[in-house]
């Protein structure tokens, strides 16, 4: 009995905690500001937030073909995160315009340097009318003085 | 005895209640999100949220054949990723008229860094 409530406790622990991490991570999903931030922020809960949630399930089971399935889950999730994160970074950087400055790695322009520092790269703008960029440049300083 | 197993359901229901008060939360940025990767990352939180939600069923449940569905619903989750990021760079580069070969992307590449180097 006592080692019932051992395990239960242990499996309580783990999901409390994996609960807290997908609180965290949805909050900074809704909180910051640009679309590569709030990346960093939903990374937190694809990875720790499941561990700790599957690890409780697991605890739950007991050793078992299911729990195994379990595992398997985690570790699929484990390698298919960083690649669609990869994917929407550079979805993300090569679609906005306004970026801020980027570290980009050349090193067949810069031999000597490892890295090369670069502000994003700015795509010529045909389609685009002169009116609609004032408007989304008024946008972003409205933007900018509410973050500050 | 029932005493532990009401303590194991109401654990999990009130997981489940909380992911569930989760995915409103990020819908509502999924809605709100002002560029399209905003709107995929909170589609793959949702998609994680529904995992989590479906594994803690199949405990819940004691049903094994759900932690399957669950494996392949993160699959599906992380091809969509893909096909939509790989989508909507396509359409970016249509509309501005640019293609999306490496010779294209090298070009750009390479005057960007002769813009930068004359500032």
């Amino acid at each position: 009995m006592v080692w019932q409530w051992c395990r239960f406790g242990a499996a309580s622990i783990c999901f409390i905690i994996g609960i807290v991490f997908m609180v965290v991570a949805v909050f900074g999903v809704n909180r910051f500001q640009k679309a590569l931030n709030r990346m960093h922020a939903a990374a937190l809960g694809d990875t720790l937030g499941i561990l700790f949630v599957f690890l409780g399930l697991i605890l739950m089971r007991g050793i078992s073909l299911d729990s195994l399935k379990l595992f398997l889950v985690i570790l699929f999730f484990w390698m298919a995160s960083p690649v669609s994160g990869h994917m929407i970074s550079r979805l993300e950087a090569m679609t906005d315009e306004e970026l801020g400055e980027l570290f980009i790695i050349r090193k067949d322009l810069h031999p000597g340097k490892k890295e090369a520092v670069s502000k994003g790269c700015q795509l010529q703008e045909e389609t685009i009318t002169s009116k609609e960029q004032q408007f989304q440049k008024e946008d972003a300083a409205l933007e900018e003085k509410d973050s500050i | 005895m029932e005493l532990i197993e009401f303590a194991y359901n109401s654990l999990m229901t009130g997981a489940v209640i909380i992911l569930a008060v989760l995915i409103i939360c990020s819908m509502i940025r999924s809605v709100l999100g002002p560029r399209i990767a905003d709107r995929i990352i909170a589609v793959n939180m949702i998609g994680t949220m529904i995992i989590m939600i479906i594994a803690i069923l199949s405990v819940y449940l004691d049903e094994n054949y759900l932690v399957d569905i669950c494996l392949i619903y993160a699959m599906i989750s992380f091809l969509g990723v893909v096909v939509l990021c790989k989508i909507y760079t396509g359409v970016y580069l249509k509309r501005k008229k640019m293609l999306a070969n490496m010779e294209a992307i090298e070009k750009n590449v390479t005057s960007c860094q002769k813009e930068n180097e004359g500032d």
